[in-house]
This record gives structure tokens, sequence and C-alpha cells, in this order.
């Protein structure tokens, strides 16, 4: 999970342009602005391309978006739901 | 805060001296062209919808109907009421107009090709021979999430099939149909230039504010008299200049897509009576819950869609911005 959680850190970091250390587990990244629309685009093509998850309509909600806390939930009840 | 304001209602939008403010744009509009664009005349873009029929009409009272030209920009998408509402507005306000099809410019762009391709990779099952297809954003305003877009592909037999669209498709299709807008601007600015005159703008407040225009495209333009106004404004304008009912009857769609779409499945996600209402109350700094209260929605919702605006507003500053020097 620690590993998931620093991907994601890592990929949003890089993707705000802004430092790793930066970005709490429950900083909201769409609120406080380090990711757009585009930015939410590219954080699913990202789960896509490294966690092999794929996001679907009704998944789009903050509960599964807002912060990385939420992201690594979402990875991981997906990839749990995919091992059932 | 200014405490003398008055309080939020329904009402809050309405014109109560529609000539005032007509003869005011009017006004402006002359004096623009004469004194800061220095042309003679105005072209303005006829669509048949709502936005580009009463910066026409505008125009035809600013200038006289001689020195307005009315141009009509279909392609291979484009519903043909369109063309003809445009026409029907040209002959009520008596101006000369052309039609330009513009989808010969866009074959050589290969628009429609790269637009398909981009299609056919997210819904295999896409024919383009045959299908419709639009883009929209199926996601509730009131998620307190950004919005992202879906495609939406619609075979003969009524069959529907939808995906949200990945980042390369959706940035593909944007681009590639990009290019109907921008090429209805190089069109208008030739007209403009072989007659010396301007080329009026038409989008009105929101589309300017939220981003919904091409840059370099509809958003390209010498003067934008309605920029201003919101779009149940721009109704109340559309009644008083005498813009044929079948327009105002209209509902207000992009004309981009094969499949029919509104502006509202399109990109604003609220019905426009809705969106100028909170919208007016987000600018002008109403409380989520005096909002909430006249709208019939719940104080969270509000603060969701005043999140959506803002981060509408930013996320299309870009668009707005001048080249950086």
């Amino acid at each position: 999970m620690e590993n998931i959680k620093e991907l994601v850190r890592e990929y949003i970091s890089g993707a705000a342009l802004s430092n790793l250390g930066d970005i709490k587990d429950d900083t909201l990244i769409f609120e406080s602005g380090l990711l757009d629309s585009m930015g939410l685009l590219f954080l699913i093509e990202f789960l896509k391309d490294k966690f092999d998850v794929e996001v679907v309509d009704d998944e789009l909600n903050p509960s599964n978006f807002e912060s990385i806390n939420s992201i690594v939930d979402f990875i991981q009840n997906k990839v749990q739901s995919k091992i059932k | 805060m200014n405490t003398n304001r008055k309080p939020f209602s329904k009402d809050i939008l309405i014109i109560k001296n529609i000539e005032e403010v007509c003869e005011k744009i009017i006004t402006k509009l002359k004096e623009d062209l004469k004194q800061k664009l220095h042309r003679r005349g105005a072209v303005v873009g006829i669509s048949g919808g709502i936005d580009s029929s009463v910066t026409f009409a505008l125009a035809v009272k600013a200038f006289g109907s001689k020195n307005v030209l009315g141009v009509m920009l279909p392609e291979r998408d484009s519903s043909p009421d369109s063309k003809m509402l445009a026409e029907e507005l040209a002959v009520k306000f008596s101006v000369e107009t052309l039609v330009e099809n513009i989808t010969g410019a866009l074959d050589g762009f290969n628009c429609y090709q790269r637009r398909d391709e981009a299609i056919a990779r997210v819904v295999s099952e896409f024919d383009p021979k045959v299908d419709k297809s639009k883009i929209e954003i199926k996601q509730d305003i009131a998620k307190n999430i950004p919005a992202i877009f879906s495609i939406t592909v619609i075979k003969p037999s009524g069959e529907v099939i939808s995906k949200l669209l990945p980042a390369r498709e959706y940035l593909q299709i944007v681009a590639s149909s990009n290019f109907k807008q921008r090429s209805r601007m190089s069109m208008l600015y030739y007209h403009a230039e072989r007659l010396h005159y301007a080329v009026i703008g038409t989008p009105n407040k929101h589309e300017v504010e939220q981003g919904f225009f091409v840059k370099y495209g509809d958003g390209g333009a010498d003067v934008m008299p309605i920029g201003h106004l919101y779009k149940t404004q721009v109704y109340q304008l559309a009644k008083y200049l005498g813009v044929p009912q079948g327009i105002i009857d209209r509902t207000p769609t992009t004309d981009t897509y094969t499949a029919e779409q509104t502006q509202e499945d399109f990109f604003y996600q609220l019905p426009f009576e809705t969106m100028d209402l909170i919208w007016y109350g987000w600018e002008n700094n109403y409380s989520a819950s005096e909002v909430a209260i006249v709208m019939d929605k719940t104080k969270e919702e509000i603060e969701n869609i005043y999140k959506s605006f803002e981060r509408k507003k930013k996320t299309t500053e870009y668009l707005r911005m001048k080249p950086i020097l």
C-alpha cells in the first residue's frame, strides 16, 4: 500500500509541478488547485497504465479521487474486486 | 461586502430598461468601429442560434443593413435548420448574406478523419458512415469533482454506446473539431478584409468567462458586443430586437457533432435559467445559503456549483490570454 501511495504522490506532484513533500495524504487535490479537469483525465490514464485500473462514469466521485488517500483506497478496491 | 445590494431573487437578472441597454450597446459598437477599429462595416457569422442572431440584429441597428454582411458557414455535420433560420433572420433585417460551405476546407485539414479515428479507438464498433456521435459531460455538476467528457455513439438501430474518453482521444477529438471554428474565423476575416469591415464576435458572458469558445476560432473577433450578457438576457434582447421566433424557440446546440447535442449536455451541465442565476450569485458574492433557498437546492449543492464555476474559470484562463510578450 505504501508503494501505491508513493507512486500516486509522485505522479501528482510531477503533474502539478509541486514538491513531493507539499502534498499530504489528505490534501484535497482539486480544491487546492493541484489538478484540474485535464489533470484528472491524465490521472485516470496513469491509473490504467500503472495499475491496470479502469475508471467508469459512476466512479467519478470525490470519494474516489479527492486526495491521495481516496485514490489509494479506490485502486485497492478495484484490484481486490478484480481478484475476486 | 456591499450591504446595499438587492436580495437574491429569480428576477434579479431581468433587464427592466431594455431599450436603454440596447442603445448603450449600439452606441458603443458604433464608437468601437469608427474610433478604435477604423472600419466601415461589420461581418457577422450567422448560425441560426440565439447569440449570433442578437449580435447580428445589434450590428444592423448600429451600422444599418447596407453596412452589415451576414455569412452562413455550414459544413457536413451542420443541421439544415441552422441555414434555414439564418436565412430567415437575414430576410427579416434586409441584410445581404453569403453562404460559405467549409466542408472542403475541413476535408483538406482531415478534420473529420482525425476526429473519427479517435472515436473509433474508444468505440471499436463506430462506423462514421452511418453512426452519429457526440461528446458530453454526464456528471452531476453538484458533485465536487472536475468534469470529464464521454463519447456517445448512436447506431442506426438506435443503440447507444457511451464511454469515458481517455485523455489522448479526448484531446484529438476536440483539436480536430476545432478546425470548424477556426475555418469559420478565417472565412469571416477574408470577407472582413476584402470589404474593410470588422468581424463582430458572438459569444455571450458564459461563453467568454467559462471558456466555451475556441481560441482563435469563435473567440477570434474584433469586438464582442454581447460578451457581458447572461444567456437569459440575450433572450430578452432577442425579443426586443425582433429576432424570429423560430430562433428564440430553438434549443441552443453546439451544431458541431453529428448527433444532436445541447450546450447543456456538452458543457454547462445546468439549464441556462438556473446557471445564469447561480453564476450571478457566485460572482456577486451571494452566500450559498441565500442562493440555495431561492433556487430550491441545498447549500452544499450551491457550494459545489460555485466550486465548479471557479474551476471552469481558472482552467480556461489560457483561452482568454493574449500572447505573452
